[in-house]
This record gives C-alpha cells, structure tokens and sequence, in this order.
C-alpha cells in the first residue's frame, strides 16, 4: 500500500493505493490519528486501491466517526470490487462515496 | 491368501524416492485400477512387482511367495505375471501369429503346433484372428496392443499388470481394447491397471488405488474414490483441479507472500477475478481475523485452493489442527470479517476430524 499525503488549508487528502488490509490498515489508522481537529474535511481518494478488508474498513469507519464530529469525509475514486465490499457489509449507505 | 501382498515397498533412485511407503493386498480376482499424477511411481510399483526392479526396502509376495527372496527362479515368478505397456513392443519382423506363439515356444517349451493352436484361440479371444498373418505395421494401435494382450496370454498368466495400455491410442480406438480387458475381468482374471482412462477406471475395477507423495495415497471402491473421496489431493486429482498449496506453521508466517503467490496462482491459470478477491477476502478474514489469534505460536495448517477450468469453480479449503474450533460459530470474533466471510462464502462449512479442523466452501462463477 502506498499513501500520499496534501493538505489544501482544512482539507487534507489522502491518496491510498494497494491494498488496504490486516497488514496496511495499521498505516492508514496512524495518519487518521494523527488528523487534528481543525481540519474540516477529510478525503481518502483510493484511486489505484484494489482491495480492501475488513481492517481496512475499520480503518474507513474510524475516520468517518472522528470527522462526524469536525467536518466531513468523503471517499473517491473507489473501484468496483472495493464498493461491493462497502455494499455488501451495508456501509455504503452511510459513507460518502463521490462518483 | 492374497495373491499379491506388498509391505512397506520402498524404491529409492540417487535423486528421487517415487515408492516411499507402498502397503497392500490384492485377492484373486480383483481388478486394481491406479490412478495418480503423472511421476507418482506408479510404473515403478508395477515393475517392482514384476521383477523388473529392484526395490531398495520392503516385501512383495505373490501368491504367497516371497518374490524377493534370495535363489527365486525369477522367470518362474514372471510367468505368473504379464505385462501390458502402453507401447506395444511386438517384433515387427514376425507376423501376429508368430509374435503371440514366441513366448510359448521358447519360454513354456510348448510344440510349434500347440503354441499356434493357443495361439489362434487367443487371438480369436481378442478379435483378431483374422490378421493372424498380417505384419505389426500393418495393424492399427488398437489392434496391436490387443495383439500384445494375447501374446500376454498365451504364457497363461495368473495376473496382468497394465500401464497404461490405451495411453497411446488413438481415441477411436481405446473402446476396442477396453472390452478386451473388460473381458479378461469376467474370466476372473486378476488384474493391476495403471489408467488415466478415468470411466474406465470407475467400471472395471473392484478397487482404486490413488497414488501420491509415494504412497497409496487413498484406496476404496470406485464409488469411494471418484464420488466421495476423503483426501483433498485424490479430490483435486479426481476433479481435475489445479492446485494450489500452502503450509502454514506459525504466527510468523508470511502473509504476503501467500497473498502474492495466490494472485499468481489465479493470474496463470486465468482465474476470473472475483475467485481471486474471494480467495485472498475468506483467507484473511478468515484465518488471520478469526482463526490465527486462537493458535499457539506454532502449529499445523494449511491453505488449499483447486481451480476447475471445466466447471468454473474453486475450491477453498483451510486446515489447521489444536481442538475443535469453528470460527464461524463463535461470535467473540470480529463481526465485520464473519460478516466479509458469510458474504463471500455462505456455504463454508467448518468439519473436525482427527484432530483437524476443515474450514471447505466451493466457490463458483455467481459468488461474488
Ligand atoms: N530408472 C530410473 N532412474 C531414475 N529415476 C527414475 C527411474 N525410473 C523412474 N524414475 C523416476 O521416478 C519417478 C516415478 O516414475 P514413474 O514410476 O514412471 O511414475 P508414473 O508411472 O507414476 O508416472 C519419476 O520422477 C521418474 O523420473
Ligand atoms: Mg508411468
């Protein structure tokens, strides 16, 4: 997995690539940590992500909860088979994807 | 008394040990098919039992006799045994009649005219009577290892070892030799084929023998074997899947590695996508989320996949030893990976036996 970091004034992106699993998801939890509270808006951009598990989606779910309570997160560029697994375990719902 | 008994046959070459452990059987009578991939020591078995090798370890006793034994009379022993090659090995300077009366003539010390008489019975047996005086080229390979099944006869075996007698054949023409074994089996005949024929296999024979990893590997009756076998190496052989492998032996193990040798696996065998996502999803959320945390820190495991071309399915099938423990029951488990797992695969069931737990699903095209 590889992870490319910009921040555009309260907007920082993350751009994650790979796969984003029991062994990567640790990476990707460490940067969302580390996230600071002025920031308002969050986007993981998983343009180049192939595959994601289910610590992976922890991961997702762990920044959707911390931004629920200082802006917005929005996921991008997500392929198919990394929607069907959003789809199939029902959060697809309450994740913003962007087309 | 068996007519063929073999115990702990060992057949050891400077580089490869292809009998490592060979134990069985076979009563009067019984029709033996051998099934196995291609360089598992099957011919190496039927020679052993036919003298032609020597083995390093073991015993083989043929109608109670100790064949290996010092002072036998080997030619004796032979006798009692023909041999069916895939090549039919007649002597193209002699027509059929003589090829068949050869052994007769020289070996029994029959007369010229008994060795014809039999000669021509025998030939009539296996429909070829009429090229009695025909030249081998003249005959197709059909009709040329029926010739070599009657040459066979005519030194009144009490046993035929086959290998691979329709391997060279022209498909057209398995049929015709197929009902001439098929023949010998209702005389009684006792017989060992080695056969990649697998309906053939499935009708003749009383038992089936699958050789693997030098051993018989699994044994049964064909309905055994072909409808329920036990092992999962004789059902990959048996289903024709191509295999995928991995053992796994402690928390240490190499993750990634796996991970990466199965999108190759699934990249050379062009493996539709999906299969491969299922694949690597149920081994992760599976053995790593649920399963590993509750192993010692070395164990026994393994992970098992077999790709049908013919049938587009996969079969999934993780193994690790320890008690009882079924992953899929236990709701102390991270419920987004048992979620991930029933999605993936709703009809993973998990199994114990002898100290082993299955975790096994088949995957097929609509599984997503
Ligand atoms: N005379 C020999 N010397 C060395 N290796 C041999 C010899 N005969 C067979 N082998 C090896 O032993 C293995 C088993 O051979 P074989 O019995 O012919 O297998 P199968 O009939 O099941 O295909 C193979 O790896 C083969 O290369
Ligand atoms: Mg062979």
């Amino acid at each position: 997995m590889k992870i490319t970091k910009t921040q555009a004034g309260q907007t920082i992106t993350y751009v994650v690539s790979g796969r984003l699993d029991t062994v990567t998801a640790p990476d990707l939890g460490k940067e969302i940590d580390a996230v600071t509270p002025d920031i308002k808006e969050l986007v993981l951009d998983f343009d180049g992500l192939e595959y994601i598990s289910s610590a992976g989606i922890r991961t997702v779910l762990t920044a959707q909860k911390k931004m629920n309570k200082q802006g917005v997160l929005k996921l991008r560029h997500v392929c198919p088979a990394v929607l069907d697994v959003f789809e199939l375990t029902g959060f697809a719902d309450i994740l913003t994807i962007e087309k | 008394m068996s007519m063929i008994s073999v115990k702990h046959l060992c057949k050891a070459y400077p580089n490869i040990t292809p009998l490592k452990d060979i134990n069985c059987e076979i009563e009067r009578g019984e029709v033996i098919s051998i099934i196995g991939p291609s360089g598992t020591g099957k011919s190496t078995l039927l020679r052993c039992i036919n003298c032609l090798e020597h083995p390093t370890k073991g015993e083989i006793y043929v109608d109670g006799q100790n064949i290996l034994a010092a002072g036998v009379d080997l030619n004796k022993v032979r006798q009692k045994m023909g041999m069916v090659f895939q090549q039919f090995n007649l002597f193209a300077h002699l027509m059929i009649i003589e090829n068949v009366m050869l052994g007769a003539t020289d070996l029994l010390g029959k007369t010229r005219q008994e060795a014809y008489d039999h000669g021509m019975e025998l030939l009539e047996s296996v429909g070829m009577a009429e090229k009695a005086f025909a030249y081998p080229d003249e005959l197709s390979g059909g009709q040329k290892q029926r010739v070599a099944i009657a040459r066979t006869l005519s030194m009144n075996p009490e046993i035929i070892l086959f290998d691979e007698p329709t391997s060279a054949l022209d498909p057209t023409m398995v049929g015709e030799v197929v009902s001439v074994i098929r023949s010998l089996k209702e005389k009684g005949m006792t017989m060992m084929i080695v056969t990649h024929e697998m309906k053939f296999a499935r009708d003749i024979s009383t038992r089936i023998f699958y050789m693997d990893q030098g051993l018989i590997y699994e044994d049964g009756t064909p309905e055994q074997i072909f409808g329920n076998p036990q092992k999962e190496r004789t059902r990959i052989f048996i289903k024709q899947l191509k295999p995928y492998h991995a053992d796994i032996k402690s928390q240490k193990f190499d993750f990634l590695g796996i991970n990466s040798e199965i999108a190759q696996f699934m990249h050379k065998n062009l493996v539709p996508e999906h299969f491969r996502d299922a694949s690597q999803r149920l081994f992760e959320e599976l053995f790593m989320q649920c399963v590993l945390p509750h192993l010692p820190a070395t164990f026994s495991a393994a992970l098992d996949l077999g790709w049908s071309d013919r049938n587009l399915l996969l079969e999934f099938a993780l193994r690790y030893d320890g008690p009882a423990y079924n992953p899929l029951t236990d709701t102390n488990n991270d419920e987004l990976a048992l979620l991930l797992v029933r999605k993936t695969a709703p009809e993973l069931k998990h199994r114990y036996e002898n100290g082993m737990n299955y975790l096994e699903v088949t995957l097929k095209t609509e599984t997503k």
